[in-house]
């Protein structure tokens, strides 16, 4: 598996750590329920398929979007956090 | 004795197989049936594997429910029953798991009488290692949680563990050993044993195991649980069990549920067949690696999920390499091995790292799922508390703690690893 | 006052030559690095005599400038300071080595896992990336050598890595 580095390019997985669901950058906001927050903190899409997902290129200390297929292990695009709006 | 025997297997015996050797072998029947899907059930369970198997095994043994499916969308025991390390201890440290496993182990060591099916269940000892001053205090601690259990455990200092595993590298710079935990009665079973003889029970007492079939959808009416649309068709039930590990997600989100579940990918090794070497169980914590030796002679080892969500059963090569490395670092010899094969399995990863054994808010709809890498050992126990649930409506006392709500509500997390109840921290 | 006698983090290690590889020690004089302010990229550039974009090495004034991360560079040569950037002295934190021979990249192949072919990484190219399990700054400063540089605690570690990896590749060639 790789992975493209906003800042290094393309690069090995062993490079970079996986920081879960994208879902962490869409955190609610201060009036947000109760559900809200357990649907942020713990539930998760978890879909056979398609995903996008947090990762950290740790030699250069980038974050990153990954969409990727996780049957397939391909990704289909990374974006920066600039990119996805963040 | 309680056989229905509705299903064209027999009983074994030491007779049976001397009396098939005269008769060249001819009077063996299928292991069970392969029916045809009815209309209607009592209840159904989706997944064929470990924990659905024995959900169905004892629903039939213990509360006399019989007219019941699984369903599997592909074979019996295809999935991570199958695929694991075949590791079975009781040796939790926190209350909820622990009595819950020592359960477990108890189920486990009247298995092959209980099930007349030998899942070559051998407790030979598991050694936890550990390499600092902190780390054996911790499992001192462990060892007294599982002493108060009433299960078993001895804390061995250096030259203790080097009478059981002299083959270790006592001296490794980074981690040397500095004692173990042995749990004498922690071992191995054969796991694809473990599925067959559950099924082989259940199809007994009239279960139908129905397999090529995959659940493609949940009928719900008016929050209550009507059947189930599948490969095969519709079937009716009005108690569905989903126990579908890795898939729990997808299976889950039939009946418009998000779960706290991530599916993530864990590898398993094995090499070429030796002499015996390893006796016991050995578990390197530090280097995440764990090793035994199968009864064909093959070392069978694993150690971490990959660390990534994956639904693809097969891992990538950093994390094997990472696991060779480790293993090299515990037992320098291993690196004369041949490693034959490696595979993968998908964990239903729970963010505490805890299972979760619950009803559902929809009426007559049960959840089993978040097993993580550990659900082998569970599998007696996990479907001992299931087929309870399903049939009076009550947690069992040994599976009390392990509700869906303990995310929401915050009481009852059960962190056994310490490393907080969240995500991708396992 | 006792009189403290400054050693590298290399003394009595290197140099070691095995087979078609040579690593040696390649400290320079000092370590700087240095991340330009918000909109001060232009004028620190102008500075320094340089900044190197992603994936760079630029010769500025005070020696050689690696990109070394998102804005930010790592000057090795003589001591400095600049306006307009934050600046760390960071001579005694990292260790530089060099691997020069016709077998260098055999060698580097094994504990990298960086592309090192010449139309992805080729000389004058510089990355961030693992050298065993340590996080390094890898660069080719000619077609036969490369210097790569890690955290100074893990020198050993590193000159270990670089040892066995050495003495494999030349196991190999004599085969
Ligand atoms: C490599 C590896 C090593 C492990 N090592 C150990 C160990 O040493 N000790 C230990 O205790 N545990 C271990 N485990 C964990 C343990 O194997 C699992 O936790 C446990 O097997 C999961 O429960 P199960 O047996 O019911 O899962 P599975 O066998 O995966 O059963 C789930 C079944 O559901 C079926 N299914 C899914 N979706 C549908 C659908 N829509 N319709 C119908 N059927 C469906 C699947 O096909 C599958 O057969 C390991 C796991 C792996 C992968
Ligand atoms: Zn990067």
């Amino acid at each position: 598996m790789r992975l493209t580095c906003p800042h290094c390019g393309d690069r090995d997985l062993r490079e970079f750590t996986y920081k879960g669901d994208a879902l962490a950058l869409l955190r609610p906001d201060e009036t947000a329920n109760p559900q809200e927050w357990v649907d942020y903190v713990h539930n998760r899409d978890n879909p056979a398929g398609t995903t996008s997902e947090l990762w950290y290129h740790g030699p250069c200390g980038s974050w990153l979007v990954a969409v990727r297929d996780t049957t397939t292990h391909v990704t289909h695009r990374t974006l920066s956090l600039a990119e996805a709006g963040k | 004795m309680q056989f229905a025997c509705k299903s064209a297997s027999m009983r074994y015996s030491g007779f049976k197989v001397f009396l098939e050797g005269l008769r060249g072998q001819s009077g063996w029947k299928p292991v069970w049936r392969d029916p045809e899907p009815k209309q209607e059930y009592d209840v159904i369970i989706i997944g064929g594997g470990g924990h659905g198997l024995s959900t169905a095994y004892y629903l039939a043994r213990n509360h006399g429910i019989t007219n019941v499916a699984v369903l599997e969308k592909g074979y019996l025991g295809g999935g991570n029953v199958g695929r694991n390390t075949t590791i079975v201890r009781a040796n939790y440290f926190l209350p909820g798991n622990s009595e819950f496993y020592s359960h477990s182990l108890k189920l486990w060591e009247g298995l092959e009488a209980d099930l007349n099916y030998n899942v070559m269940h051998s407790q030979r000892g598991l050694i936890n290692l550990f390499h600092s001053d902190g780390q054996r205090d911790a499992f001192a601690r462990r060892g007294n949680a599982m002493i108060n259990q009433g299960d078993d455990a001895i804390l061995l200092d250096r030259e203790g563990v080097r009478r059981h595993l002299p083959y270790l590298d006592f001296d490794n710079a980074r981690f040397p050993v500095y004692g173990g935990l042995f749990h004498p009665r922690g071992g191995t079973a054969r796991h694809d044993a473990v599925a067959w003889g559950y099924a082989r029970g259940a199809d007994q007492r009239g279960v139908d195991l129905i397999q090529q079939c995959e659940v493609t959808g949940i009928d719900i009416e008016n929050g209550r649980v009507t059947g189930v649309q599948t490969t095969r068709g519709a079937i009716r039930a009005k108690k569905v069990a989903m126990v579908v590990a890795g898939r729990s997600s997808e299976v889950a989100a039939m009946a418009g549920m998000r779960l706290p579940i991530e599916s993530h990918v864990l590898q398993a090794f094995v090499t070429e067949g030796l002499k015996p070497c390893i006796d016991h169980v050995v578990s390197f914590g530090m280097g995440h690696f764990y090793i035994s030796q199968s009864d064909k002679g093959g070392l069978v080892f694993g150690g971490d999920i990959d660390f990534y969500a994956s639904y693809a059963q097969r891992g990538n090569l950093p994390m094997k390499e990472h696991v060779m490395e480790a293993g090299m670092a515990l037992m320098p010899m291993i690196g004369q091995a041949r490693v034959l094969r490696s595979w993968g399995g998908i964990m239903d990863m729970s963010p505490d790292g805890s299972p979760i054994i619950d009803k559902t808010h929809i009426e007559g709809l049960t959840l089993n799922c978040g097993w993580c890498y550990g659900g082998f050992k569970a599998v007696p126990a996990s479907g001992f508390a299931t087929a309870h649930l399903v049939a009076t409506g009550e947690l069992h006392e040994t599976a009390a703690g392990f509700r869906l709500d303990r995310f929401e509500t915050g009481r009852g997390l059960m962190d056994e690893e310490g490393t907080g109840a969240q995500h991708n921290l396992h | 006052m006792a009189k403290l006698i400054a050693r590298p983090a290399t003394d009595g290690l290197l140099p070691i030559e095995i087979g078609k590889a040579i690593l040696e020690d390649a400290q320079p004089q000092a370590i700087t690095w240095v991340a330009p302010f918000n909109r001060k990229k232009s004028a620190v550039s102008k500075t320094l005599g340089g900044f190197p974009g992603p994936g760079e090495v630029v010769e500025v004034k005070a020696g050689r400038a690696l990109s070394v991360g998102p804005g930010q560079a790592m000057i090795l040569g003589a001591p400095l300071d600049c306006e307009g950037a934050a600046v760390a002295d960071q001579s005694d934190a990292w260790t530089v080595v060099a691997l020069e021979g016709a077998a260098a990249r055999d060698v580097l192949a094994r504990v990298t896992p960086l592309d090192l072919r010449d139309a992805v990484f080729p000389e004058g190219g510089t990355a961030r990336t693992l050298v065993g399990h340590m996080t390094a700054s890898l660069t080719r400063v000619g077609p036969f050598r490369f210097e790569i540089m890690v955290f100074r605690s893990m020198t050993q570690t590193l000159i270990h890595e670089l040892e066995r990896a050495m003495k494999h590749v030349d196991a190999r060639t004599k085969l």
